[in-house]
């Protein structure tokens, strides 16, 4: 017994020699904590190489101990699975929606969708116009018009004549660029060029180039990056050509010469 | 089980297959709606069980082999009963295999009808020829192997191991052909300038086997399914040693296990080489695969992983720890002082030489070899030594060091979209969370089992290891080895279907289902954990059933202590 308390003493010791250096090197507390943990781990195996053998079990009590230890295990690998941070579904679902719907439009199923789409809102349209002529007594035509014409499906982007770099940003957001591109002090991890400055170097119709063909331009000092073809190809059979102009259109308003954006160099 | 149980349950693996095949092909068919569980998790669970059931299939025949040649090399009779044993647990598992199989295709074809008549039709030469063809082949190998031990013997014996070794042969075929289609979801075939779409019209069909995922994964798995076939021994030694009434017995299965943990230990080596390099293949076919996988929605995912590698290489030691303290005269070894130091200075050095010299530059090599090596050669000349206990509890330390830092993240966060300061690791430490420090630490773990392994042979040849003496505890380490390893294949399963993302095949055919999102992480856990539970409940009663008769025959004692030769 005192040869645990003594382990679990060293292993409470370093724990909190290494939470305070962590403190002082200022990383965030649940690192702190992480490190504490890391020792209390130590200590605990430590313990377990010293500790006396095991008694042979045998029979119901070995089948007992058995089933213990899977309850056991079952428990501590869900409830640890569980303490980690969880990524929200729901911050998901909206995009997928929203990459996926063009997709879904163009198919059989999404074509019969539409067709049944247009005529539930034509049968609104001629229904609001029959209780118009039935309050009017029927003896006038209606006032005016119903408001919009054969209501369609709402666009991918709902943005119908609306803010086109509100669309821009959506899609920055909805392709994930942010893995790889810094901006804004967001994102990044150096895969690819920090774009902050990208409007004083390309102009829109050089990055929707860039954006469906990403060999046709090269960031200077991404030599390796580019080589080794690093930018998906993907975007021009997953975006409309309207999400990617939109895109461009938001880049190119990025102009902060204090950010140090590689000069893009054309290939093709 | 015997052969007519056998027969029912391949012929209900035939009647779901092709009742889901006649169910396809009705015209319009609408998908069915599991209830409870929904369709991507009715999916989940037969795939998940079908793949544990067929790892251990292609995965235990190699070792029992090897073991039977052993066994005939060294006249040892107990490594022929390890194989045969091993065999007798493997024939009940291939019945399930089948049902599974055919069970995973039934619920396919209900849940997702157009998409896998769509990949059915792209690969109709494998599912409907070539697979089927090596299924049945593989099936009278394996009865014709199992049923012919006892007659080929003595003189045959040789003509036993070359059947065994052809079963090996279509086993590994098998998982080959199969990886096909499958790896042809994550990563389909492509060429610059052409959409998928239009490439694939006119790919033949070995271009859609041979894409960029394929001969990762087939590595992958194949060395995976040996670690698994290794720990499943393992575990059945452990079931036997707990059943055991007799101190032979006991001896025996003692060593069985051993046995089985040093081939899962073993090809476990080798595995975070062959993960890593599946992981840097798929980044490579598409990089934003790397940001989803690392950064984003599945990085705990990660985290998990990284506990549940560093608890088994922790397990792993211990077990050999715990070995150790049997064996008479263990005080007596000694080891060279340069094999601790090297041990601690290893992560840092390496991380440093990965981060000065990344790799391919071969400097980092240059570093790094003669590090590994200078206990071997330092130690010839410099006669320095310190006792195998004090190697060994340094050896437990840098594992703690090696998974603290294999398992430290860049962020707390289960997104890098929402990475704030409060969580992230600071800029001057963040080389902890980057790859060279991360490789470091799996090296660490592995030379750390390797330098164990030296010292533990160093054991038996100076020493004399009474068998059916291990600490209880031991068996204990070994089913938590088999269960940790099946709970890290789930996992890991899980996040190469989940890479797919909102396709059912990357970036070729969307999942419009609602379905179609990155499960958390909690969710998955609790799947992947039902699914392990229902293996071994399978596991354990084919074990029951096929190996517990066998303990009321006599067997020659095989577990007196061994002197120094008798391994």
């Amino acid at each position: 017994m005192g040869n645990v308390i003594k382990k679990l003493v060293i292993g409470l010791v370093v724990g909190g020699v290494l939470f305070g250096v962590t403190k002082a090197l200022e990383f965030p507390t649940v690192f702190q904590m992480m490190f504490f943990a890391y020792a209390i781990l130590g200590a605990v195996v430590f313990i377990l190489l010293d500790a006396p053998s095991l008694k042979p079990l045998s029979g119901v009590k070995a089948l007992g101990a058995l089933l213990v230890f899977y309850i056991v295990l079952c428990v501590a690998y869900i409830a640890g699975a569980s303490l980690w941070p969880q990524y929200d579904p729901e911050d998901e679902k909206g995009k997928i929606e929203k990459i996926l719907k063009p997709k879904r439009a163009a198919t059989e199923q999404g074509k019969a969708d539409e067709l049944i789409a247009r005529a539930k809102a034509l049968d609104e349209q001629a229904k609001a116009l029959a209780e118009r002529i039935k309050a009017l007594g029927g003896d006038q035509a209606p006032a005016a018009q119903g408001a919009g014409g054969a209501g369609g499906p709402t666009s991918t982007s709902g943005a119908a004549g609306g803010d086109i770099l509100k669309l821009g940003e959506d899609q920055w957001q909805l392709q994930e660029c942010y893995n790889c591109h810094k901006l804004r002090g967001e994102g990044g991890k150096k895969r690819g060029p920090e774009l902050d400055n990208i409007g004083s170097y390309m102009t829109v119709e050089d990055i929707k180039q860039k954006i469906l063909d990403p060999r046709s331009w090269m960031a200077d000092g991404f030599e390796k990056e580019y080589e080794k073809k690093k930018m998906p190809d993907k975007y021009k059979d997953l975006m409309e050509e309207k999400d990617v102009e939109a895109l461009a259109s938001w880049l190119v308003t990025f102009k902060n010469t204090s950010v140090n954006t590689p000069k893009p160099i054309k290939k093709k | 089980m015997k052969t007519w149980q056998r027969s029912l349950f391949a012929l209900c693996a035939l009647v779901a297959l092709f009742g889901g095949a006649a169910y396809a092909q009705a015209p319009g068919a609408p998908p069915v709606e599991f209830p409870y569980t929904g369709n991507r998790t009715a999916v989940w669970i037969v795939a998940q069980l079908h793949i544990l059931f067929a790892a251990f299939i292609l995965g235990a025949p190699i070792f029992v082999v090897i073991s039977e040649w052993l066994g005939y090399r060294k006249q040892d009779p107990r490594y022929d009963r390890l194989a045969k044993e091993v065999m007798k647990v493997t024939v009940i598992l291939y019945s399930m295999t089948a049902l599974t199989g055919g069970l995973f295709i039934f619920v396919l074809l209900a849940t997702y009808p157009q998409f896998t008549t769509w990949l059915i039709n792209h690969f109709f030469l494998v599912f409907a020829v070539v697979y089927p063809l090596l299924f049945i082949g593989e099936t009278i190998l394996l009865y014709m192997y199992f049923y012919s031990w006892d007659a080929w013997k003595g003189e045959k014996k040789a003509r036993h191991i070359a059947l065994g070794v052809l079963l090996n042969l279509v086993g590994t075929i098998t998982l080959f052909v199969i990886d096909g289609p499958t790896s042809f979801m994550n990563t389909p075939v492509k060429a610059e300038g052409m959409s998928p779409a239009e490439f694939l019209a006119t790919a033949t069909l070995w271009d859609k086997i041979y894409n960029y995922s394929w001969m990762p994964m087939n590595l992958h798995r194949l060395v995976g399914n040996v670690t698994f076939g290794g720990f499943i021994t393992g575990l059945v030694a452990a079931y036997m040693y707990m059943a055991a009434k007799k101190e032979e017995e006991r001896a025996y299965y003692d060593w069985m296990g051993f046995v089985g943990n040093l081939i899962g230990v073993g090809a476990l080596l080798f595995l975070p080489f062959m993960g890593y390099l599946l992981a840097y293949e798929l980044c490579d076919y598409d990089a934003s695969i790397c940001p989803y996988m690392m950064a984003d929605q599945l990085s705990m995912f990660f985290e998990m992983q990284g506990a549940m590698v560093g608890l088994i290489f922790l397990a792993s030691n211990y077990y050999i720890w715990l070995s150790m303290k049997r064996i008479e005269g263990v005080e007596r070894v000694r080891m060279t002082i340069f094999a601790p130091i090297v041990m601690v200075a290893l992560p840092f050095v390496m991380t440093w030489a990965w981060d000065r010299f990344p790799v391919p530059d071969p400097m980092s090599l240059a570093i790094l070899i003669p590090l590994t090596l200078l206990p071997v050669v330092l130690g010839r000349f410099i006669p320095l030594t310190v006792s195998s206990r004090t190697v060994i509890k340094v050896g437990f330390l840098m594992v703690v060091v090696g998974d603290a830092i294999w398992l430290t993240p860049h962020g707390f966060v289960p997104t890098g979209a929402k990475l704030v300061a409060e969580l992230e690791l600071p800029s001057d430490w963040n080389f902890l969370a980057l790859m060279p420090a991360k490789n470091s630490a799996a090296f660490t773990l592995v030379f750390v089992t390797v330098v164990n392994y030296i010292i533990y042979n160093r054991a038996i040849s100076q020493g004399t290891i009474v068998w059916g003496k291990i600490d209880f505890a031991s068996q204990f380490v070994l089913v938590f080895l088999a269960f940790s390893a099946i709970w890290t294949m789930g996992l890991m399963g899980a996040v190469r279907s989940l890479l797919r993302k909102y396709f059912h095949t990357y970036n070729l055919l969307p999942d419009f289902t609602a379905e179609s999102f990155t499960p958390t992480l909690a969710y998955s856990a609790w799947w992947i954990t039902a699914i392990t539970v229902a293996f071994y409940v399978v596991v354990s009663f084919a074990i029951f059933v096929t190996l517990r008769p066998s303990e009321a025959k006599g067997h020659a004692p095989e577990g007196s202590p061994a002197p120094a030769g008798a391994k």
